[in-house]
């Protein structure tokens, strides 16, 4: 909302410096977002009087005049406009100036005469849209002046967030009661003075309400013999300050009144309602009308109207219609002061996208004790700015008069809630001064009247806020909450999810965070088999379904990264995945089901980029599952398993399922299908994996059990297998722990070979065996035995070869 | 063979002295004292001598013998200590050459600031809690004091799900979006928990709005405690101790009346600019201040929703945006930076 400092000096004394008005308005919760000084474009323009002008020597349509800016010498300038005389007081824009259109003045040659600056034209001063010659200031502007000051446009404009619960503060007169308060300077209030005569209003219309729900008050004026013009500058200037475009004086006064008393108001052409009746009733099936706007729209059953006797006229507390709209030709009009129950009009706003002054009022709740003076005052304006006549009398109609609403405050509990004992007699002033009125008072406690323009206070609390932002919540101190009782231990997955962060950012992977929403097809392509759940308002279909994968996030930011040369990605993201539930939404239980995940995705070289120290390798499947196994690791899950799995998204011959000890299926990791990527437009060779991380939290070992250090050297001893290559080597591991128990202690492969002299279909397993016994060092003896018995088993068991 | 001893010795002395490279010495070890070597081959005819001059042989032999192992013994020190002189005269390493091993991952700049928001406050005693980011118009809205039409709806512009998607057996209770806010949290925590209560609830967020300064998704931290007379001083005392803990010993906080339909008296917090330290900046806006905080007395609606009684606990509850905190902490520019994981960007981190 746009507040002109100027005009709040007609209601209020102000502090002296527009800053400080504002901090005090912002510390009492009016914030203020900024200053405008419309003055401030007009720097450079000065007040020139012109001293004499002659016929341009080489130019018909230009004049050279010589202006005096009270300087010792006459400036030279030349000018286009017909328009003045000598003697006039224009506006000259000097060399350097820079007008609001964004002309910059300089100094130069028109057709061979020097011209020293501008003459300039009300439009080209950012001021109205009037271009037919100079504009020609008052006789008494002082020369030289800067031409803000003469035009009187050295007001500020503060632009006002006004919170929804504030309606109030939607006026000037609204504002200056706050900033009274603040003060403690007194308000005064406009006093419409009104001239009736001929005959009563009551006689010329008839106002009927046919929804008493809905339509609170309806009052209405008639002013008749009116003649429509401009309104005069000081209102169009006002207006234009408040952002508000000058229409015509009937026009103006409506929009005048609202930004002074926040009451929208709407005047009619009496002589185009049929039957002079207004009727404020809801739509009929099929019903249309003409909006002011120009368009035609089909009216629901559940919009308010004021029409006429046969049609609609006005949508009610949104936007008035084109057929009874003030023209040139208007001489008698009806001025409608009404209070419209909000939520009818959001609804309705809503419905036909239309936000106006006025809807934005009645949305949130306007004063009804405004609509009689506010139209009292519009009626008092436009009387006086067309010429017409004040029909005797209004028309109100206010079924059911509605009563002040009632709190009590409890002076102790002030202090209870604020933290500081706030006087009693200070409670009293502030609520005093924004309008409360005592109506009972008790032991401790006051019962006081609501301001009607105070809709958002309901309650004790409600007071309470009243008190404590006067009060001024610099003066609440601040103190620590008490202490505790108890700590409440932090939930294990906090710290889990903070270590799998932390083992994943150390094997090298990125974290990022993406949207939880993607594109239906990148699902789809993954052959994801539970359908998404889906968004009825998205912004656009590559946000419309919410992910049941973590995949689609990262495989757009690697194919990022392909477009801007990155030659090796590592990315992983935490965040959850979003399925349907049968049983959702019913009392406590959400209504879907999210589980949380993580997920990575490594691509191209390893080691982050092509380095010296290796040749171009690339990472493969076992660079993925590297990272999980880290982040089992750094969680202390032991006896996790990788399984061969086919997965639609995945490689049918490179992919695997993760399960805990326990069986628990933890997800999966592995490459990407060839398909896929070639779909995506990605390169091959992108392995990924994601897992659930409730179950894996669950699993997770904290703090770290510690084992006793053996006391008995080990003996270590290498075995080479050879085997069919299908044959995995977990098999194989299994077999010699299984066999060598309980001396052999680890079998850690450190070569897998194909290729000759290892025939086709084999490969070569290579294992460091360690033996240790904790009772005893090893013989010799006792470990070729074991180690002997070892290679027979494996041989039997799963044809391997010991390798010559 | 005393004299062929002699000739050995000195031999053996001349060509040791000679020897400067470990190999050449280890030869001559094995030439003059090994199993095989001429000292034996010398020896081997001393069985055929007379005992006395077997003896004193013996004795010359000995000293030979003696004397040659400490002869070879310093020239392998020697032939050692030259090695190593040459090997440490050799070529300088090219230093410059970058390391070997794994370069660490980054953390996502949300992420890490959610992650410290949230420690900061569990040194306050704050638990974290955690809600549906699919939630019910009822927790998200109604039971948060917004009734429908309420105007303050029109500061989430919300994104809502279609219910045939989400295979609900019964209609649920009622429509179901996507969380415009933690504050829904509140209420869940309060349902499932007697007071008092204090805790933070960190998570992702909706609201349909995109352009330079909206992302579609965003974060929160939410916070609420709540507990026998707790007041708006504690409310202050929390959020100062909070923004001096985070930002910085010196930043100073103001704190503003504002609404939020969900508490009463209700406070926007600023914070002193922490780019310029209050003085006005292109960051403040030339105002010394920063926008950070909603926060406020939590509505007596909302714990009649959660079904605590409004007459016996008083509580306080506040928002914060993780991204914008973080753009502040970070110095970044633009928000939309954090939703694209350029990669270029991720590594700054």
């Amino acid at each position: 909302m746009k507040i002109s400092v100027k005009w709040l000096g007609d209601y209020v004394a102000l502090p002296p410096s527009v800053d400080e008005l504002a901090r005090k308005l912002t510390a009492a919760g009016l914030e203020i977002e900024g200053v405008e000084r419309p003055g401030e474009g007009l720097r450079g323009v000065v007040v020139a009087q012109i001293r004499e002008s002659v016929q341009h020597p080489n130019a018909d349509k230009l004049s050279v005049t010589q202006v005096d800016i009270g300087g010792s010498a006459m400036l030279q300038v030349v000018c286009g406009a017909k328009n003045y005389k000598v003697g006039d007081r224009v506006p000259l824009a000097t060399a350097g100036a820079k007008l609001p259109n964004g002309m910059e003045i300089k100094q130069a040659a028109l057709r061979g005469v020097e011209s020293f600056g501008m003459l300039c034209s009300a439009k080209e001063l950012g001021l109205t849209e009037d271009s037919s010659g100079l504009l020609i200031l008052p006789p008494d502007a002082k020369l030289g002046a800067p031409v803000a000051e003469a035009l009187g446009l050295d007001d500020s404009v503060l632009e006002v967030n006004v919170t929804p619960n504030r309606p109030d503060a939607l006026s000037h007169l609204g504002v200056a009661r706050e900033v009274g308060v603040v003060t403690g300077a007194a308000l005064k209030l406009p006093q419409p003075k009104l001239a009736e005569s001929g005959t009563p209003a009551s006689e010329r219309v008839k106002v009927r309400i046919e929804d008493a729900t809905r339509c609170t008050r309806y009052a209405a004026r008639v002013v008749e013999n009116v003649t429509i013009r401009p309104s005069p500058t000081w209102m169009q200037e006002r207006l234009k300050s408040c952002g508000v475009r000058a229409i015509n004086n009937v026009v103006d006064v409506t929009n005048y009144v609202l930004l002074e008393y926040g009451q929208p108001l709407h005047a009619f052409d009496l002589d185009k309602l049929a039957g002079q009746e207004i009727v404020v009733r809801t739509a009929g099936r099929g019903e249309k009308m003409h909006t002011l706007d120009g368009k035609e729209r089909a009216l629901d059953p559940d919009d308010l109207l004021i029409c006429d006797r046969d049609r609609p006229q006005a949508i009610a507390g949104v936007m008035g219609g084109g057929d009874s709209e003030v023209s040139q030709g208007t001489t008698r009009i009806v001025l409608e002061s009404a209070h419209f129950v909000g939520s009818s009009v959001r609804r309705t706003a809503k419905r036909h996208a239309l936000h106006t002054e006025a809807s934005h009022r009645f949305e949130r709740g306007t004063d009804l004790d405004a609509v009689i003076p506010a139209v009292d005052r519009a009626a008092q304006l436009i009387a006086e700015l067309s010429g017409g006549t004040v029909a005797p009398g209004r028309v109100d109609v206010y079924p059911e008069p509605k009563a002040a609403r009632r709190v009590t405050l409890r002076y102790g509990r002030v202090e209870r809630v604020l933290g500081v004992a706030v006087a009693e007699a200070e409670c009293r002033r502030i609520l005093g001064a924004l309008g409360f009125k005592a109506v009972e008072e008790g032991t401790g406690q006051t019962t006081y009247d609501v301001p009607r323009a105070r809709v958002d206070v309901e309650r004790e609390e409600d007071l309470m806020e009243e008190v404590a932002r006067v009060y001024g919540y610099d003066n609440i101190p601040a103190r620590l909450p008490r202490g505790l009782d108890t700590l409440v231990p932090e939930p294990a997955s906090s710290e889990a999810e903070r270590r799998l962060r932390h083992a994943l950012s150390g094997a090298g992977l990125n974290e990022v965070v993406n949207y939880s929403f993607v594109a239906p097809k990148s699902l789809e392509v993954l052959g994801a088999k539970d359908a998404p759940i889906a968004l009825v308002n998205p912004l656009s279909v590559e946000q419309s379904v919410m992910r049941t994968s973590l995949l689609p996030g990262l495989l757009e930011n690697l194919s990022r990264s392909v477009r801007h040369q990155v030659e090796s990605v590592g990315l992983y993201e935490t965040g959850r995945a979003y399925y349907r539930d049968a049983q959702g939404g019913q009392g406590m239980r959400p209504a879907a089901r999210e589980v949380p995940r993580v997920a990575g995705l490594l691509w191209g070289l390893r080691g982050g980029g092509r380095s010296w120290t290796q040749k171009d390798a690339r990472m493969d499947f076992y660079d993925a599952k590297g990272a999980v196994e880290a982040l089992l690791h750094e969680l202390h899950v032991t006896g996790a398993t990788f399984s061969s799995a086919e997965r639609p998204a995945y490689h049918p011959r490179s992919c695997a399922q993760v399960a805990l000890a326990d069986g628990t299926v933890l997800g999966h990791v592995g490459e990407i299908h060839p398909r896929v990527t070639k779909a995506l437009g990605l390169p091959e060779g992108v392995f990924v994996f994601e897992l659930d991380t409730e179950p894996l939290y669950s699993a997770s070992r904290l703090v770290a059990e510690s084992q006793p250090l053996p006391k008995y050297p080990a003996v270590l001893r290498d075995l080479a297998v050879v085997v069919p290559v299908e044959l995995a080597n977990e098999e194989v591991r299994r077999v010699i722990l299984e066999v060598g128990a309980p001396l052999v202690e680890d079998a850690l492969v450190f070569d897998v070979y194909t290729g000759k002299p290892i025939p086709e279909g084999k490969k070569n397993l290579a294992y460091a065996l360690r033996y240790r016994s904790a009772e005893r060092t090893l013989t010799d003896v006792e470990v070729t035995t074991a180690h002997q018995r070892i290679i027979t088993e494996v041989n039997q068991r799963l044809g391997a070869a010991l390798r010559a | 063979m005393r004299d062929r001893l002699q000739a050995l010795a000195d031999a053996a002395r001349q060509e040791i002295a000679g020897a400067s490279e470990l190999p050449a010495v280890e030869a001559l070890r094995i030439r003059y004292l090994g199993k095989k070597g001429e000292l034996s081959s010398v020896l081997g005819g001393m069985g055929k001598l007379p005992p006395d001059e077997r003896r004193a042989l013996g004795e010359i032999a000995n000293s030979v013998k003696a004397e040659l192992e400490q002869l070879l013994a310093d020239a392998t020190r020697r032939a050692e200590e030259a090695a190593l002189e040459a090997q440490l005269k050799g070529p300088k390493l090219d230093v410059t050459l970058p390391g070997r091993g794994v370069v660490p991952g980054s953390r996502h700049p949300v992420s890490r600031t959610m992650e410290d928001i949230v420690r900061t406050f569990a040194r306050l005693g704050f638990e974290v809690a955690v809600g549906p980011e699919i939630e019910l118009d009822y927790f998200n809205f109604e039971a948060l004091n917004l009734p429908k039409d309420h105007p303050a709806r029109d500061m989430q512009d919300t994104f809502y799900v279609d219910e045939s998607t989400l295979g609900h057996a019964r209609k649920a209770d009622s429509p179901s979006l996507l969380r415009t806010h933690t504050s829904p949290v509140q209420v869940r925590h309060m349902l499932a928990k007697k007071p008092p209560v204090r805790a933070v609830m960190p998570g992702r967020v909706y609201r349909r709005d995109s352009d330079i300064t909206h992302t579609p998704m965003f974060h929160q931290v939410e916070g609420l405690l709540v507990d026998k007379d707790v007041s708006f001083a504690e409310l202050k005392g929390t959020l100062a101790a909070f923004v001096r803990a985070f930002f910085g010993a010196d930043t100073r906080t103001r704190f503003r009346p504002s609404f939020f339909p969900f508490t009463e008296p209700s406070a926007e917090v600023d914070i002193s600019c922490t780019s310029c330290g209050g003085k006005g900046c292109r960051i403040c806006k030339q105002t010394g201040w920063l926008e950070v905080l909603g926060s406020g007395m939590v509505h007596p609606n909302v714990f009649t929703a959660a079904g605590y009684d409004p007459g016996e606990v008083t509580g306080y509850a506040f928002g914060m945006g993780v991204e914008r905190i973080a753009m502040l902490r970070y110095r970044i520019d633009d928000l939309r930076m954090m939703f694209e994981n350029d990669a270029r960007f991720l590594e700054q981190f």
